[in-house]
């Protein structure tokens, strides 16, 4: 039974691996055998690093990998990601978009630049990524996209206005593309994470903590308890399964 | 532990409702697979006495035990048959229910022991399994409940009232349950798109998929992985949640009109690229 979800012979690409969910998410993949290539979502070098430590993880598990600092809202930028995965493996059969920017400001504060940056990475990026890679797997007739989305594309949350609008729309996205696609071989699904450690819109101690008592589980969700719905819809287990959004939030959409 | 290893669920046991057939013996055969022991319950028992020897095949133990999941005397006898061969009850999958007399009638034409009976088998049934099996998941401080809704219970139909009704009802008592017996246990959803069975009357009902975006329709062993998914170790963080199987039929909607035709941006005067 676990055989059907063993991505060995896959290859993969995950944008955005420099953040907690990209990270376990890449590591995911290798674990249940896929070669797996990482991205950061910008260029800041803090990004780089985490990236390139990821692509260690990834190789310190017998897989082939890369690290590549990119910025996912330049559509250069991601199409040389996805090249280069291609040239690296001789296929990409798994897109991850876990590409992040993290932003909270009232809404009568944030400027324009700033609201065009937040959706430039967060949505277009994954419109980018999809594109690049689409052409790829519909021509391969075979393709896996994961969107890794959050709860602040289901849920509003104050000051959180910019994040929130690309996070539904990435959700939406994902349903129509999935359409899109249904009878060419490439599923398109997303993973709404619940808050997760190591990721931005927490704030703080203060904030964690603040969340932690309202959470049913009492606690933040780890990366790696994401990263197992990854390895089910990247896999032929999931070959039926499009078009959807699993939550996996300890319980955080349930609550009045 | 590799993350492979995480689906294994040795040493585990699984009632299975509904197990006789269709989705309930394909769900038990995978997590057969995977690991557990079973009770496989139905009401009828040369059904589930067939699962049994197919479950035995793949080396792990299967109890057969009649159940009508509708009378709770039935239920509670059932679930002490099961302690009483294994000792434990690690995963419980209510995917017992379906359609029952008087569908499609229209409001007007329901009796009032017509609803009852559409209630009781879709939705009753599950909450008398889970009452009797909670107890002993607390004890344990661990299980997972998995229970099997529909499209139907995210959308509704015309002159479909009792299923849409209990199916509906079924994801906001699970959604109930993960709240109060979480994070210990955890209680999910599975909604099966179309799926024949095999049955090529049904197929042609729906015609072989054609309106389903995926352009196929469901086979039963498809809705195995995603059993054991979601009675594994991977879904630890996972609680009151539904995962939705069926070729994109809800991301849009099962329907005959496919694709948007182009429509251009529109040529706006004076407007800087």
């Amino acid at each position: 039974m676990t055989d059907e979800f063993s991505l060995a012979g896959k290859n993969a690409l995950v944008i955005g691996a420099s953040n907690s969910l990209g990270r376990a998410a890449a590591v995911a993949l290798a674990e249940a055998g896929a070669n797996v290539g990482v991205t950061t979502s910008t260029r800041l070098q803090r990004e780089e690093v985490a990236a390139n430590s990821c692509a260690n993880e990834v190789w310190a598990l017998n897989r082939k990998g890369f690290a590549q600092a990119i910025d996912a809202a330049d559509e250069a930028d991601v199409r040389a990601a996805i090249e280069r995965a291609v040239l690296e493996f001789g296929k990409l059969d798994v897109l991850v978009n876990a590409q992040d920017l993290p932003f909270a400001k009232p809404l009568t504060e944030i400027t324009p630049a700033e609201w065009r940056r937040v959706l430039d990475v967060n949505l277009t990026g994954v419109y980018l990524a999809c594109r690049a890679a689409g052409e790829r797997m519909l021509s391969q007739e075979y393709g896996r996209v994961i969107n890794i989305a959050s709860v602040l594309g289901e849920r509003g949350m104050a000051n959180v206005g910019a994040y929130c609008a690309a996070q539904a729309g990435v959700l939406n996205m994902t349903r129509a593309l999935a359409l899109e696609w249904a009878r060419r071989g490439v599923t398109v699904n997303a993973i709404g994470a619940g808050w997760t450690a190591g990721m931005g819109i927490i704030g703080g101690d203060e904030g964690r903590q603040a969340l932690e008592r309202y959470l049913p589980y009492k606690r933040l969700a780890k990366p790696e308890e994401i990263a197992g719905a990854v390895v089910y819809l990247a896999s032929d287990a999931a070959a039926y399964l499009t078009g959807q959004v699993i939550w996996i939030e300890g319980g955080a959409l349930s609550h009045v | 532990m590799p993350i492979l290893d995480k689906l294994r669920l040795d040493g585990r046991v699984a009632i299975m409702t509904g197990a006789g057939r269709g989705l309930g013996r394909a769900m038990a055969l995978a997590l057969a697979e995977a690991g557990t022991d079973l009770v496989a319950t139905a009401r009828t028992q040369s059904q589930i006495e067939e699962t049994a020897v197919l479950v035995r095949e793949r080396g792990r133990r299967c109890l057969p035990v009649v159940c009508d999941v509708t009378d709770s005397g039935s239920v509670n006898a059932m679930v002490e048959a099961a302690l009483a061969e294994y000792g434990r009850i690690d995963i419980l999958v209510n995917n017992a229910g379906g359609i029952t007399p008087g569908f499609a009638n229209s409001l007007t034409d329901i009796s009032d022991q017509t609803w009852r009976t559409g209630i009781d088998t879709n939705l009753t049934g599950a909450m008398y399994c889970s009452r009797a099996v909670i107890p002993h998941m607390v004890k344990q401080a661990s299980g997972k409940i998995i229970n099997v809704t529909s499209g139907f219970g995210l959308r509704a139909g015309r002159d479909n009232f009792m299923y849409t009704t209990a199916k509906a009802g079924l994801i906001n008592f699970t959604r109930s349950l993960s709240l109060t017996y979480g994070p210990a246990i955890q209680a999910n959803l599975i909604a099966p798109g179309l799926f024949p069975h095999d049955d090529p009357a049904m197929s042609e009902w729906w015609k072989g998929g054609k309106y389903t975006p995926m352009g196929r329709l469901g086979r039963d062993e498809e809705l195995g992985p995603l059993c054991v998914f979601l009675a594994s170790d991977l879904t630890s963080y996972m609680n009151g949640q539904i995962i939705v199987l069926d070729g994109g039929g809800l991301a849009g909607g099962h329907a005959p009109t496919g694709f948007a035709p182009v429509v251009p941006l529109a040529e706006e005067e004076g407007r800087g690229k």
